[in-house]
């Protein structure tokens, strides 16, 4: 006779309840439990943690996440122009732990793929699937200057104490000043994220220091996202904000409190903010999980398995070749489609074929906000778009779904 | 072993296995909910909506979310936020995902009961319920949706968008008769027959 998963097991003493005996109860615990390791607590793995043990809370399941705290992203640009809190954005992990998520606040010190365990600290912990969600690291050393000055030269791009302190940074500039923010080259973590701290901050400046002004240098072409609709926001902000496309900093003197750009132009700030260019988290390079880029991951589109390290599956902002963004929204999405998928494999089926959807919402001001959604399909095994629409303009009432959205995300996440 | 230690260890062995088999069946294990993973990010765990602009969709009726999901997708029903979902939904099998949220319990909203906007609403509301019913239960027969329980927010825009006219009924003559409700109304009794609607038993 075939060895039955548990799953199996399980389904056929359900047919037969009426013969089983208690006999049959010892073989429940004989067979070994089935284990899946996390690494990073973020959108995406806190989300994969929770949705396997919502699909088959015999698997047990580790977490690990170095922080005690959750810090939402998304709504922190509105930290930085004073019109919300950090505290408002940051939640605990009791939500996974009543899932029965065993959670461990370590960090991941290697993956080890022929053993098939990850080691943390002195100890091990064996898995039968991986599941990495390792966001985003910087690339320090592709400005001049910043790997030296990393500790005062803010990027605010992982919402936390830098938040803060440029808030603070900001709320102390006299008016008049010169506020400089750069934008990374695609691809980066939240591809309208840089524009939405444009609007949030040339709000702040033009409602309370309007003699100041922000310059934005963006390595890219143009608006990366939601294009049309940061442009008509920018347009109100003329006076307080000058964007400049194409322009790469490459760059920067505190010193001289100034940044250098691929062409050669130099400009003065009194607050920088530098966004760097990034790569996946540090352990997913180290793990051998990126592609020939040395940055991201590629993974199958639909179990999101790696596709150079077997029973390894990578979601989130380190994942590429999906035509989705690095958001919240969609790392929250593959948590869901992975954890389907793992918990499928685990019991010996074949993965669901399931597809993301990305809503992603930016505020402009104090009030309204605009928004991009995007439904996907599976076609021949790749994730492709169905459909994106844009809200036609700024409103209160995109505003008030944005909030709608962040009380159940946050809630699909962690609660 | 006494007659009673056997059966109350015989019922504790059917428990383990009863429990055991329902871990089996899990809320997530039908079709319809793998197919409609990506909409707990905006309407809640099993379509109960935690946020009050996005409606409850656990227990709706099947045939009353399939009409809303064409007519988002068809753009009779206009948001940039369900144009591409209802076109997702259409995609991954809306049959299935219809059919699970309406059998999913709806949960209720924790709303502020304020007593005379309660009131208030509860006599314009009777202007509704020759449509939605005299407890808000909305028609399924006729293709009603139930308005009970639905977050304030929710309910509220979409007054807003039959007051200014750009969500219209199928049938003309029940769309000139909501015409002719919403003429009666004021800005202000939207948020009324809203805290109504929102904690009618």
């Amino acid at each position: 006779m075939p060895k039955l998963s548990r799953r199996q097991f399980l389904k056929a003493s359900g047919a037969s309840l009426a013969v089983l005996s208690a006999g049959g109860l010892p073989s429940f615990a004989a067979e070994a439990k089935r284990r899946v390791v996390v690494i990073g607590g973020g959108w995406g793995g806190a989300t994969a943690a929770k949705y396997v043990r919502l699909t088959d809370p015999t698997i047990e399941v580790t977490l690990l996440e170095p922080n005690k705290e959750f810090i939402s992203c998304p709504f922190s640009n509105l930290v930085l122009a004073g019109v919300e809190s950090l505290k408002n954005l940051t939640m605990n992990y009791n939500g996974l732990r009543k899932h029965g998520v065993r959670i461990r606040h370590e960090a991941a010190a290697a993956i080890e793929p022929d053993q098939k365990r990850v080691r943390v600290g002195k100890d091990f912990l064996p898995y039968d699937r991986l599941i990495v969600s390792p966001g985003i690291d910087f690339l320090w050393d592709q400005i001049e200057g910043l790997a030296q000055a990393k500790d005062t030269v803010l990027h605010a791009w992982k919402a936390g104490p830098q938040t803060v302190e440029l808030a603070k940074q900001l709320q102390s500039l006299p008016d008049g000043g010169v506020v400089v923010m750069t934008v990374p080259p695609v691809a980066y973590r939240c591809p309208p994220g840089p524009y939405e701290r444009a609007s949030m901050i040339a709000w702040y400046l033009q409602t309370k220091k309007p003699k100041s002004k922000l310059i934005v240098l963006d390595a890219n072409k143009d608006i990366v996202s939601k294009t049309a609709l940061f442009k008509a926001v920018f347009k109100d902000y003329a006076a307080n904000l000058d964007y400049r496309p194409s322009q790469k900093v490459e760059k920067i003197d505190v010193g001289a409190k100034e940044v250098t750009t691929d062409i050669g132009d130099k400009v003065k700030y009194d607050v920088i903010n530098v966004i760097p260019p990034q790569r996946a988290g540090a352990i997913a390079v180290e793990g051998d999980l990126v592609g020939g880029d040395k940055r991201w991951c590629e993974v199958d589109h639909v179990t999101y398995e790696s596709v150079k390290q077997k029973n390894i599956h990578v979601v989130g902002d380190a994942t590429i070749g999906l035509p989705v963004p690095k958001s919240g929204n969609v790392a929250n999405a593959m948590g869901k489609i992975c954890a389907t998928a793992v918990v499928s494999l685990l019991n010996g089926k074949e993965a669901p074929v399931i597809a993301p959807g990305n809503t992603c919402y930016s505020w402009v001001n104090d009030k309204e906000a605009i928004a991009v959604v995007n439904a996907y399909k599976i076609e021949n095994g790749k994730v492709v778009q169905i459909e994106q629409k844009l809200t036609p303009g700024k409103s209160v009432g995109v505003a008030q779904n944005s909030l709608a959205w962040r009380t159940s995300i946050w809630s699909d996440v962690l609660g | 072993m006494g007659k009673s230690l056997l059966i109350s260890s015989t019922l504790t062995v059917l428990a383990l296995i009863l429990t055991a088999v329902k871990v089996e069946a899990g809320p997530l294990d039908s079709p319809g909910a793998q197919k409609s993973l990506v909409c707990s990010a905006c309407h809640g765990f099993a379509g109960n909506s935690p946020g009050n602009t996005v409606p409850i969709i656990a227990g709706m009726n099947a045939n009353i979310f399939k009409k809303a999901i064409k007519d988002y997708a068809e753009g009779k029903r206009q948001s940039p936020e369900m144009e591409p979902y209802s076109k997702y939904v259409i995609q991954f099998g809306i049959d299935e995902i219809a059919e699970f949220f309406a059998s999913q319990k709806p949960t209720r909203v924790a709303a502020k009961a304020d007593a005379k906007a309660i009131s208030r609403g509860a006599t314009l509301a009777t202007q509704c319920a020759a449509c939605h019913g005299p407890k808000g239960d909305g028609d399924a027969e006729k293709m009603t949706p139930a308005l009970r329980g639905q977050p304030t927010g929710y309910l509220q825009a979409q007054m807003a968008l039959f007051g200014g006219d750009k969500r219209k009924l199928d049938d003309a003559g029940s769309d000139e008769a909501k015409k002719r409700i919403f003429k009666g109304l004021a800005d202000g009794d939207f948020a009324d027959l809203a805290a109504y609607y929102v904690t009618l038993k």
